[in-house]
């Protein structure tokens, strides 16, 4: 009974720390799926949203779960600003300049932040902290339902954008087929910036949940989760939005189980070993689209 | 106008192996000495890297060959009791072996993903460090490592300076003949296209693993160099950005170019230890991200290519002096 108290905690924890990575991975493969460019400093639009999140809550004690709202609307400003600025004039230069100018930007906003906030670990306590509720045989924290809700929340919110609405629909064409979404008269760099926002919006969102669940953060803490993000969707299958929510599952499970059996010095090392094994054996992911 | 920049290459590079041998006695100044000497270091790495790129392999963490490099120098000469300008060269041959490892891993791989594997493999190293190696590495605290010369020697550190200079003249000799050679051709055809490649009778795989090797074994010098120069080495050596400052050199200065590493490392420290008189500390790295992202969109093909740009703009500037008619 015991031995499956724990295996049912390490999987709800997963399940928790996992969301987080959903939303990194969903944003990341939107942006992918558009304008075929990966962007290492996804990570650092976390990190942003994190301290927005956490500085508005401290100033004013408005509920940072409210505070998400706006610290999405402010990613998505800066997403825009850096897709126009930076990504626009080199798009279709080669993969490897989009990777050295995602260096560039790591260094920006990382010491940018650093400048502002200070570079050493702070982490704030969730208005709901302590309180927690029983689902069966364990006790969950409030605030993991919440966030486990909230996400389920913003992906159907995305989904139904994606689905219904006329931008939606006019990016998943640029997403299928770039030149033949420009004949039938798409803005495709409009839809570039749009979803490039988008994902930034959601790296807001998940840099919200990161600082609510109770999680430190310094300025350079958005480097590991944004390559935990790569394996997701690469585990997923890049520009599968299904794939990227079961990868970011697994992932976030495997995580906590080896925190648990190896010790927590593994838990960043097994994203890779995953990712790596990964893109060895199968790699267009588990659930990726074939290539036509 | 008599000056040809063709001669710019000729003149420059008897002018920087002179200042190189000249410079301590420019200054004997110990603190430009050690500057001097780490920055000889750090163009071995960048060049290493670049090495790397010019096969079409963009690696995030060569920190992980440098750091091998080091650990496993120091390890054999502590074990050993061989002279560390020996072990330096056993340790980059593990980091070359380790090298050759992940670019079997990454055969397949390109871009994106190569990235991908290559950064995470440099957290995993790091995370075998201080784990289940931490009893002979030290772990999170490091260890002592031999120096170079013994700080006895009178001089030892101006001896030590003209060592690496030395090192770093035959490495770059080296990568210049690489990349003239068959190989260095082989490296351009797959970087170009890799299907042609093969249809003119290139085996990618077989350079992609020489590239790696060759580049892991140099980061491994430079790695092992530099950590017997400053005696002490912590796992902070494979740290994000210490796979970062090759490729921020190595842009700056010229991809796939010679002297592209050499000139990035070297402008990149005026502007570093420039700004840190300013008192800057993390402003720094912000204004290394614009000149990075300024120099991929406005000078792609870096400093290298400025004295090119610059009489090209003259030459069309000439021409639009003339009148109208004559322009076409």
């Amino acid at each position: 009974m015991d031995d499956i108290g724990i295996f049912l905690q390490i999987i709800f924890w997963g399940l928790y720390a996992g969301c987080i990575y959903i939303l990194l991975g969903t944003g990341l493969n939107l942006i992918f799926g558009v304008m075929k460019i990966l962007n290492f400093a996804h990570g650092e639009f976390l990190m942003i949203g994190a301290y927005i999140t956490a500085t508005v809550f401290l100033f004013t004690g408005i509920n940072p779960y409210i505070v998400i709202l706006l610290s999405m609307l402010a990613l998505m400003c800066i997403g825009a600003v850096v897709e126009r600025l930076c990504f626009r004039p080199i798009l279709g230069t080669g993969k490897l300049n989009e990777i050295f100018l995602s260096i560039g930007l790591i260094y920006i906003f990382q010491n940018g932040a650093a400048m502002i906030w200070g570079d050493s670990w702070q982490s704030i306590k969730s208005p709901y902290d302590g309180i927690t509720i029983p689902v069966g045989s364990l006790s969950v924290p409030l605030d993991c339902i919440i966030i486990i809700t909230l996400t389920a929340v913003i992906l159907v919110a995305l989904y139904i954008f994606l689905k219904k609405t006329r931008i939606g629909r006019e990016m998943r064409a640029t997403s299928q087929n770039r030149k033949g979404a420009m004949l039938i008269g798409i803005d495709v760099e409009r839809i570039d910036v749009i979803s490039f926002s988008l994902g930034c919006a959601l790296a807001a969102a998940a840099g919200t949940l990161w600082v609510v669940s109770g999680q430190v953060f310094n300025p350079y803490m958005g480097s590991i989760p944004v390559v935990k993000a790569f394996a997701i969707i690469i585990l997923g299958g890049l520009g599968s939005i299904p794939g990227a929510i079961i990868g970011g599952l697994l992932m976030g499970i495997a995580e906590n189980g080896t925190a648990f059996f190896l010790g927590g010095v593994w838990k960043d090392a097994v994203s890779f070993i995953i990712l790596i094994i990964v893109l060895v054996v199968r790699p267009t992911g588990l659930f990726g689209e074939k290539k036509g | 106008m008599n000056f040809r920049y063709y001669d710019l290459k000729r003149f420059g590079l008897a002018g920087a192996i002179i200042i190189a041998a000249a410079m301590p006695f420019l200054s004997d100044n110990m603190f430009l000495l050690n500057l001097l000497t780490l920055m000889l270091i750090s163009i071995i790495f960048a060049s290493a890297w670049n090495l790397l790129a010019c096969s079409g392999q963009g690696s995030l963490g060569h920190a992980a060959f440098f750091g091998i490099g080091a650990y496993a120098s120091t390890l054999i000469a502590v074990q050993s009791g061989l002279t560390p300008f020996i072990t330096i060269f056993l340790g980059a041959a593990v980091a070359a072996f380790i090298g050759v490892l992940i670019g079997l891993t990454c055969v397949k791989l390109k871009e994106w993903f190569l990235a991908m594997v290559t950064f995470g493999f440099a957290i995993i190293v790091q995370t075998l460090t201080v784990s289940v190696l931490a009893p002979i590495t030290g772990g999170w605290d490091g260890m002592a490592s031999p120096r170079l010369l013994s700080p006895t020697i009178p001089g030892y550190q101006l001896i030590e300076y003209y060592v690496i200079l030395v090192i770093t003249i035959a490495v770059i000799i080296v990568i210049w003949y690489i990349l003239k050679s068959r190989i260095g051709l082989a490296f351009l055809a797959i970087r170009e296209n890799e299907i042609e490649a093969q249809a003119a009778g290139v085996d990618p795989v077989r350079y992609r693993l020489i590239a790696f090797a060759i580049s892991a074994y140099l980061a491994g010098v430079a790695g092992a160099l530099q950590i017997h120069h400053i005696g002490y080495l912590t796992p902070e050596l494979y740290s994000v950005d210490n796979s970062l400052w090759p490729i921020t050199y190595v842009i700056l200065g010229g991809l796939f170019t010679i002297a592209g590493p050499v000139i990035g490392t070297i402008v990149l420290t005026i502007i570093w230890e420039g700004l840190k008189a300013t008192g800057l500390t993390f402003g720094r790295y912000v204004i290394v991200g614009f000149i990075l992202i300024l120099t991929i969109i406005f000078l792609p093909k870096g400093l290298v290519n400025l004295p090119e740009r610059v009489h090209m703009w003259w030459k069309e500037r000439g021409r639009k002096e003339m009148p109208d008619g004559l322009q076409q």
